[in-house]
């Protein structure tokens, strides 16, 4: 097991620099940095400054090596870089220092600010989102795919897999506008929730939690994985019903219930779980259209502001956490499925 | 006192939309406690509904039950009429008092859950005991059952056991709370003949150390005379006669019975016709005769092969090895091998059909495979034509495919269920462009569907129309449409019933016979190999263990190995 994951984590490592080598080929072609950084104004000595600054009149492969010793976990650092670059980590040696550190991803092009802070503030709102989101769509998705098996070609199944293909039918954006003018706008009155908000309302009392704005995306978030987990566990669990075992069980004098639930879905599961984590990964690298039209502080807001004022570092860095993201669900998949299922268990 | 179990007149028809099956035709019997009431018939005969019912296992719908009465009596001397149970008493009679052992070991058991567990969940079911006890108490079981390394097996997951293995848990299982009836449908059917015997011997020891009373279920009636009191046979959702194993087998009085008692290739020469159903029916309406169609039917063909001495080698393998990786190191490099097919070298000779047998696990499948490169093998020689085939290229390889063709195991599964039959067959003629024109391959199709005896009009139907027999005689003829001189048939009879068994084994007959191709016949049945083949090789654990003609090794085996093979086989003779 230890060694699986070992291999994995390896190979997350190689996927890791494959995106990194792009994305930083892919980002040096877009406009000029230094005027980003400096705006339209600004004298060529100036510009010249800036541009030694981010080691542009360096070599490209020079400047690759830079980001890279950068980035990575491991690097070699001198002792005024670490002071400037505010790095955090153990250090060893003397002036030329062996580094196990934070990423250090730069800083942002429009204010100054450290990337790693700017995304870290902006992770934990993902993360609930996606998580609530995910938690809906499973909880919701799994029972309906059980209830729709089960009562197979009665009107709950055909209702439960009308409703999954309405909802995989419908893209995010127009249900997410959608639901927050019926229910942030129209009936707002008696949900008392907004068209848009993040977790946190700043007033003049500070800052105060708003647990309630959650509940728009993650409803918004969660349906088309709630209808795809639907069809996937009822496929599944149909498959699953018509095995032996089951009849197995019931020759035992099990219930019913025992029957489905105990015997039958934790074998219909595995396909579920690929849905689910693939799912769970795509929200956690950020829910661009969503996160925007709710007003939601997440990787996802971040990422499409960065975007829009070019601001690269930052673009960079969401794009490499959520390839760090994919790499970590992905190990979490495989050992999900050994748990759920001993014949893919490894020895 | 009441028998154990009545069931009367009971009717079970299949209702779908517009169709309605009789599936049991008022049939009544009765099974006392202490003895084995063997259920005989071919699939779709009415045996597994039988028992099925009795634990109302069916599933409704599309099954309705039109008349009759399931009487059981119960430890506490009450009798109850099943049909009428409510759902609750019906769950606390299943597992407990009557038990159940299904055919397929291996999908019979939850894969997700331990060995162990499965076999407590029903003793914690139906008893107040604490899990603790419960546990010892299946470890005792799996003892009973004479399951190796009783407390290993608790923890371990079914896919880790091997089939016979895997009915033991079953039986262990059925037998956890003691059950006054026990009904086992075809519980040996997909086992190998070594391990058939063992299992049916420990049926019989539980049955008579608790007293049971058990329905046993099988297609094969000459498993039952080693293990039956009495026995019914059925056949079309009827009992057409009952009476005990010696009236059966020495005076049957029905044709059926009859033709099931002859059809088995064991009391049969090689290369003579087998007597089938068909022909027993047809005499019984035509000259109600018995012994008229046995005469016919055996002196009809009556081929022999005796010039497999002189004959010329037609494939020759040299020292094949097929290992598959079973250890790895970190970065990939094989430690050690499972050797499927282990040094193994043999020649097929020209025109012969070449036995090859051995228990589940001794390599003939991958061995059978390797020679049409379906499987890469490790190293060797397979010399075919005057060349090593081993050699050849990708596109070399699919010209020689033409010429070898492959029948595999199960016609269940064998068949693209999306493509019609007609389009199945004539797939291999399209790909190698032997026959351009549409129409040409129609007719082809067509007069090769006729030579395995079904029609014209089957043309366009779906493979889920067709009985497991009729499938296996489609896959027949899709091998059969390259005109291939070598056909590898894998377990080609081994999924079907005794009596659809034999036609398919005259059909391959009549076919070797008219095309004259050289095949290899795997099977883990030494009768049946016996019957069909000229000369055999026994395989155990990837290797020869002897080869030679046919007659030689099964009157006058050499080894051990193949002594237990064939005294396994159930002889279908009643002693004395």
């Amino acid at each position: 097991m230890i060694r699986f994951i070992t291999k994995k984590l390896l190979y997350g490592i190689l996927v890791l620099l494959g995106v990194v080598i792009l994305v930083f080929w892919v980002f040096q072609g877009f406009a000029d940095p230094s005027r980003l950084v400096l705006g339209q104004t600004g004298d060529s000595a100036t510009i010249a400054n800036i541009k030694k600054e981010l080691n542009l009149d360096q070599p490209k492969w020079k400047q690759f090596t830079l980001y890279l010793n950068d980035i990575s976990p491991l690097s070699f650092s001198n002792k005024e870089e670490i002071e400037r670059k505010k790095l955090k980590g153990f250090f060893i040696g003397g002036e030329n220092k062996l580094a196990i550190k934070v990423p250090y991803l730069r800083t942002s092009y429009q204010n100054k600010r450290d990337v790693w802070d700017i995304l870290l503030e902006a992770l934990p709102l993902t993360i609930l989102l996606a998580v609530a989101a995910m938690l809906f769509a499973t909880v919701a998705g799994i029972l309906l795919g059980v209830l729709a098996a089960v009562k197979q070609n009665t009107w709950m199944d055909s209702s439960a897999i009308f409703t999954s293909i309405v909802g995989i039918s419908a893209p995010s954006f127009f249900m997410g506008i959608l639901i927050a003018y019926v229910f942030g706008f129209l009936l707002s009155h008696f949900t008392g929730l907004h068209l848009t908000g993040s977790l946190y309302d700043y007033d003049v009392n500070g800052k105060t939690l708003q647990l309630k704005n959650l509940i728009l995306p993650a409803l918004t978030l969660g349906i088309r994985p709630l209808a795809i987990i639907t069809q996937l566990t009822r496929s599944s669990m149909l498959d699953v019903l018509n095995q032996d075992y089951i009849r197995t069980a019931y020759a035992k004098g099990l219930s019913k219930r025992t029957v489905i639930w105990k015997h039958g879905l934790r074998n219909a599961l595995n396909p579920v779980i690929t849905a689910i984590t693939g799912w769970f990964a795509e929200l956690l690298a950020g829910a661009f259209f969503v996160e925007y039209i709710f007003g939601w502080k997440g990787i996802g807001k971040v990422t499409v502001d960065a975007l829009e004022n070019l601001d690269y570092p930052v673009v960079m860095g969401s794009v490499l956490l959520s390839a760090l993201i994919f790499v970590l669900v992905n190990i979490l998949a495989d050992i999900l499925y050994g748990v759920v299922d001993p014949r893919v268990r490894l020895k | 006192m009441p028998a154990l179990l009545e069931i009367k007149n009971l009717q079970v028809d299949f209702v779908s939309d517009e169709t309605r099956v009789t599936a049991l035709k008022n049939i009544s019997f009765t099974v006392d406690r202490g003895e084995i009431v063997a259920i005989v018939g071919e699939s779709g005969s009415g045996k597994s509904v039988t028992s099925l019912s009795v634990l109302q296992l069916l599933p409704s719908p599309p099954a309705q039950f039109i008349n009759g009465e399931i009487l059981f009596t119960k430890n506490n001397n009450q009798t109850i009429d099943i049909l009428k149970l409510p759902k609750e008493e019906l769950q606390s009679i299943r597992g407990n008092e009557i038990a159940m052992i299904f055919q397929e070991p291996m999908t019979s058991l939850n894969p997700v859950y331990t060995c162990g567990n499965q076999v407590m969940e029903a003793i914690l079911l139906h008893q107040k005991i604490s899990k603790e006890k419960a546990k010892q108490k299946t470890i005792q079981l799996f003892e009973k059952v004479k399951l190796p390394d009783p407390s290993g097996i608790f923890n371990r997951y079914p896919h880790q056991l091997s089939g016979g293995q895997k009915q033991r848990v079953m039986i262990a299982m059925a037998m956890s709370c003691k059950p006054s009836l026990l009904i086992a449908d075809e519980p040996t059917t997909a086992l190998d003949v070594t391990v058939q015997k063992t299992i049916l011997d420990l049926i019989k020891e539980l049955q008579q150390q608790e007293n049971m009373g058990v329905i046993f279920i099988t297609h094969d009636l000459g498993v039952v005379a080693e293990i039956a009191d009495r026995i019914m046979v059925m056949y079309k959702g009827e009992i057409v006669e009952q009476g005990t194993v010696e009236e059966i087998f020495k005076h049957p009085n029905h044709w059926y019975t009859k033709a099931l008692l002859a059809c088995r290739p064991a009391l049969h020469a090689k290369g003579e016709r087998l007597p089938t159903v068909a022909d027993f029916e047809l005499t019984e309406n035509i000259v109600g005769s018995i012994q008229s169609a046995v005469d016919k039917t055996s002196s009809t063909t009556n081929y022999k092969l005796q010039t497999i001495n002189q004959s010329t080698s037609f494939i020759k393998v040299e020292n094949l090895n097929v290992w598959f990786p079973a250890k790895k190191t970190f970065l990939g490099k094989i430690t050690d091998y499972v050797k499927a097919v282990n040094d193994v070298s043999f020649e097929v000779l020209k025109g012969e059909t070449l036995g090859l047998v051995g228990e589940s696990g001794c390599g003939k499948t991958t061995l059978g495979r390797t020679l049409l490169r379906l499987i890469e093998p490790t190293s060797g020689k397979i010399i075919f034509d005057g060349k090593n085939i081993l050699t050849y290229s990708k596109e070399v390889l699919r010209e020689m495919r033409k010429d070898i063709q492959i029948i595999f195991q199960d016609p269940y599964s064998s068949l693209n269920p999306r493509l019609t039959i007609g389009s199945a067959i004539a797939e291999p003629l399209k790909v190698h462009s032997v026959i351009t024109k549409e129409q040409q391959r129609k007719d082809k199709v067509i007069e090769l569907l006729e030579k395995v005896n079904l029609k014209a009009e089957h043309f366009n139907r779906y493979p889920h129309e067709f009985s497991g027999g009729q499938r296996q005689r489609i896959c027949i003829a899709r091998a059969l449409a390259l005109n291939p001189s070598f056909i590898v048939c894998d377990e080609s009879v081994s999924a079907l019933d005794v009596s659809v068994q034999a036609q398919v084994l005259n059909l391959l007959n009549d076919l070797k016979k008219e095309f004259g191709f050289t095949s290899i016949f795997i099977s883990h049945d030494l009768s049946v190999v016996r019957y069909i083949s000229d000369r055999i090789i026994v395989m155990n654990k990837g290797k020869i263990e002897e080869e030679g003609i046919a007659d030689d090794i099964y009157h006058h085996p050499q080894k051990e190995y193949t002594k237990r093979l064939i005294h396994s086989i159930p002889k279908g003779i009643i002693p004395g």
